[in-house]
């Protein structure tokens, strides 16, 4: 049997998992109230914004509502689960002691929470494409949705594979979840303290420094690209990295440093959880 | 060329300053039923775990079939059929869809799983439970889940760590028979247990551990003749007369003859069986024999005194 369908062997079983712990059906029924709520109390409030050039693009706000927290915090509670809940429930030792090596299971474990991941993701973008029809009529430009939708997904690989690190290092899932969130969290304010110190003294390391914060490029990478494909100055849910932003600022060329950090630091978490796996011992139950 | 299937030499392994294993060595020929004993915390299950590659050996190796299984688990585990003691199954899994996973993880094709499945859940006695979930099963039902599961790869290593804790006194002696029908396919079968009749009654070989060291290690028959200082014949008579005392003591194979009531204990000079002579001997003197037994040493007496030995050294 190859390493290629030892992996899948463990993908399947990731979501065989998930589906057993009812984790999917939670996140779809969290994904719908999430993309539902906003539609409908703009829908309800309709602000003068809401022109009807702004009405074509509110697809682009559906798809990337979720993005900045919401989908993190699924990625982190997936990921963070993945590796440490077969250790605290004994079951590692079962998997382990099969023909498969320890990194083929880390990836399988890893590729089946992130596709689990990328289906939620899907949901959202799905509903909020919907839900834009629904609530405001024909939308715009979606030839643009799979590579919007292919950012999204790519943008949470560094909380995802930060919480499944976690997850493998402490060997326990709701410590390696909190410490993750917290990390989001304490990166989110240092980051967009940093861009405000930028805006009120125009000095450029303020503004480098803040970008090599984990939160900049997973939440921004999705949005800078929209804003690189598509010129919609007109809706202001699109303007969020436009020059009148008062917390992030864009620069040419900050789609590619995105991306490039997002794998950078995916790699490197990934890099020590593997080091973990292979060179630790393979706990006995510990909950 | 050499036969062994299971190689340990010189293991040991430290939990932070705790020595769980020290320089731990011997080997487990194809065919065998190797008894691997010890009291908690000896250091049998570390042996084990380790032996699967679960745990990282500070000193020394481990080998199956010749292969490191930290180095190639995929070849070394591929052989390999293995029953945890208190197994963690995934609950949320039915029997027919675990024994199905573990197919998979060993690259049987769907028709192979489905036929082992049956055969499999048939030789347990989980036929009839095998589409419950197995966060439902009581804890002999799930040992008996874990054995099945062990032999889903028709594995020509069995590893059975406790393999019969929790089953019901019949389901114990079916896996007994089990192991036995197993060894006699040539299968190897490597069991650790607390239960020393059960090891003697199935096991051909021993190794017994004690705080991280083996303190014993050989054929079960060499073993237990090797602790043997004295055989001695217990007889129960109807009445143990002076007289009939008397002439048994002046046997010439006879070391001694203590009396409790009705009850003697003939201590034999050799170790040969003489209960022939000792019943011929009674009845000569119109004695009249309830009972004889040639009592040797058990498995038990044996490990209790290589366990002394252990204590005292």
């Amino acid at each position: 049997m190859s390493a290629f369908r030892r992996t899948a062997v463990i993908v399947g079983y990731e979501w065989r998992r998930a589906l057993a712990k009812k984790k999917v059906l939670a996140l779809v029924i969290l994904a719908v109230l999430f993309e539902t709520l906003p539609f409908i109390i703009l829908t309800g409030v309709a602000p003068a914004f809401m022109t009807e050039e702004v009405k074509v693009t509110m697809w682009v706000f559906g798809a990337l509502s979720g993005q900045s927290l919401f989908i993190q915090l699924v990625a982190m509670i997936i990921a963070g689960g993945s590796m440490a809940e077969e250790y605290e429930q004994g079951t590692a030792d079962i998997m382990l002691s099969k023909p498969i090596k320890k990194v083929e299971y880390m990836a399988g474990k890893f590729l089946g929470g992130f596709l689990l991941l990328a289906f939620v993701e899907a949901i959202m973008v799905a509903l909020g494409i919907i839900f834009a029809f629904a609530f405001f009529g024909p939308q715009r430009d979606l030839m643009f949705v799979p590579l919007i939708y292919l950012a999204i997904v790519y943008s949470t690989l560094v909380f995802f594979s930060l919480s499944f690190m976690f997850g493998e290092v402490f060997r326990r899932s709701t410590l390696s979840v909190m410490t993750a969130f917290g990390i989001l969290i304490v990166s989110s304010i240092a980051s967009s303290f940093l861009s405000f110190l930028y805006m009120q003294s125009s000095n450029q390391f303020y503004l480098d420094a803040g970008r090599w914060f984990p939160t900049w490029s997973a939440t921004s990478f999705p949005s800078l690209l929209v804003s690189d494909l598509i010129k919609w100055q007109q809706n202001p849910f699109l303007m969020v990295t436009g020059p009148g932003n008062p917390i992030q600022v864009r620069t040419s060329g900050d789609v590619l440093l995105a991306a490039i950090m997002i794998g950078v630091y995916t790699i490197v978490f990934i890099f020590i959880a593997a080091v973990r796996v292979v060179k630790s011992d393979v706990t006995k139950k510990i909950a | 060329m050499s036969h062994s299937v299971i190689s340990v030499s010189n293991l040991s392994k430290f939990y932070g300053d705790f020595k769980a294993l020290d320089s731990v060595s011997f080997t487990v020929d194809k065919g065998w039923v190797y008894g691997y004993l010890g009291p908690n915390g000896a250091g049998k299950t570390t042996t084990i775990r380790t032996l699967l590659g679960l745990l990282r050996p500070d000193e020394g190796e481990a080998q199956i079939a010749g292969i490191n299984p930290h180095k190639d688990p995929v070849n070394a585990l591929r052989i390999v059929g293995y029953a945890p003691e208190l197994p963690n199954l995934q609950p949320f899994f039915s029997a027919e869809e675990m024994l199905d996973f573990m197919g998979k993880m060993f690259g049987l094709s769907r028709q192979a799983r489905r036929e082992k499945i049956t055969q499999l859940l048939e030789l347990v006695g989980l036929k009839e439970q095998g589409k419950k979930k197995i966060g439902k099963y009581s804890k002999g039902m799930v040992q008996r889940l874990s054995v099945a599961l062990a032999l889903i790869n028709d594995p020509l290593v069995l590893i059975m760590d406790e393999p019969t804790i929790g089953m019901d006194p019949e389901a114990t002696v079916h896996f007994r028979d089990l192991f036995l029908e197993l060894s006699k396919k040539g299968k190897t079968v490597f069991i650790s247990s607390h239960l020393l009749d059960e090891v003697q009654r199935i096991c051909t070989h021993i190794g017994m551990v004690n705080r991280g060291r083996i303190v014993l290690s050989g054929r079960l028959a060499e073993v237990l003749e090797a602790f043997t200082q004295q055989w001695v014949v217990e007889a129960e008579l109807k009445e143990a007369t002076p007289e009939i005392v008397s002439a048994l003591r002046n046997l010439d194979f006879v070391q001694d003859v203590k009396v409790d009531g009705n009850k003697l204990r003939i201590e034999l000079k050799e170790k040969k069986d003489f209960r022939g002579e000792i019943s011929s001997e009674i009845f000569k003197h119109k004695g009249v024999l309830l009972g004889l037994n040639l009592h040797k040493i058990t498995l038990e007496d044996a490990y209790l005194q290589a366990l002394r030995r252990g204590q005292q050294g």
